[in-house]
């Protein structure tokens, strides 16, 4: 009963704490400071687990025709080269300033499931908003699509597939 | 009946700007033409004609030739009648 209260007693104490250090005003916000180790593996993990249970579920349609690459590839090239770059391109005004850094795509092919849930649902105090409510399903996947093939594009390639020509209306479907 | 017709039309308004927010036409102040010129540069040794890369490519240069096509005929012989568009379609070069 006693070791009981000694706990009860220490988790009273340690919520205490954490609720006034909260109020303090004393941690940090700016994005030019970095977490903590701590802060960073808890944020990391909480956002990590829960894309992938969310993303899970998700099922995908078949991402190789080269009409989605002509349909995402010039979405990308508008909505996201400022944060997420593009071939022959390594840093930004964005990719230096946010926090955390958005993830450079143009290095590696992330699982198409947690890119098409990103895009539609974004991450909270991340910057990533929520393409979901301007851009249906369809649209995202095509986005997906151009992502699956980004890091293995030359500039040239880039910049071909990703033109939206004045003629182009932009629905390749 | 005046203020209801003034609230509809406002909301008429109001919903039909965030429809077209991200209308892709709402591009084409920075739309650029792709560089289809680069494509003769390319080495096409390495080019696998069933990569879905590669058939972007070609399509969007073909689309783009295909449109240019379709300007120059618009100046002496209308709008491209008795034009063939399956076979503009086919990519130029493999």
């Amino acid at each position: 009963m006693k070791i009981i209260k000694t706990l009860l007693l220490a988790v009273l104490i340690a919520a205490g704490g954490l609720i006034a250090f909260v109020y303090s005003g004393s941690y940090p916000m700016g994005a030019d400071v970095p977490h903590t180790k701590f802060t960073h593996w808890l944020l990391e993990t909480l956002r990590d687990r829960s894309i992938d249970k969310a993303a899970s579920q998700i099922a995908m349609p078949a991402l190789d025709d080269p009409e989605l690459l002509l349909s995402g590839g010039p979405d990308y090239n508008e909505m996201c080269t400022g944060c997420h770059l593009k071939p022959g391109k390594d840093e930004s005004d964005f990719t230096l300033g946010l926090y955390p850094t958005p993830p450079n795509l143009t290095d590696k092919a992330g699982d198409p499931r947690r890119q098409f849930w990103v895009i539609k649902h974004g991450i909270k105090a991340s910057g990533m908003p929520a393409w979901g409510p301007t851009h249906d399903d369809q649209r995202i996947w095509a986005m997906v699509a151009f992502l699956q093939k980004l890091p293995e594009l030359t500039p040239q390639q880039y910049q071909i597939i990703t033109a939206r020509d004045e003629e182009d209306s932009g629905h390749h479907h | 009946m005046k203020t209801f017709n003034k609230l509809l039309i406002a909301v008429t308004l109001i919903a039909a700007s965030g429809a077209q927010a991200h209308d892709p036409s709402m591009h084409k102040e920075k739309a650029e033409k792709a560089d289809c010129a680069a494509m003769k540069g390319m080495d096409h040794s390495k080019m696998d004609a069933n990569d879905p890369v590669m058939q972007a490519m070609m399509k969007k240069c073909a689309e783009q030739m295909q449109h240019g096509e379709h300007a120059g005929h618009g100046e002496h012989a209308g709008h491209g009648e008795g034009h063939d568009h399956g076979a503009a379609q086919e990519p130029q070069e493999k």
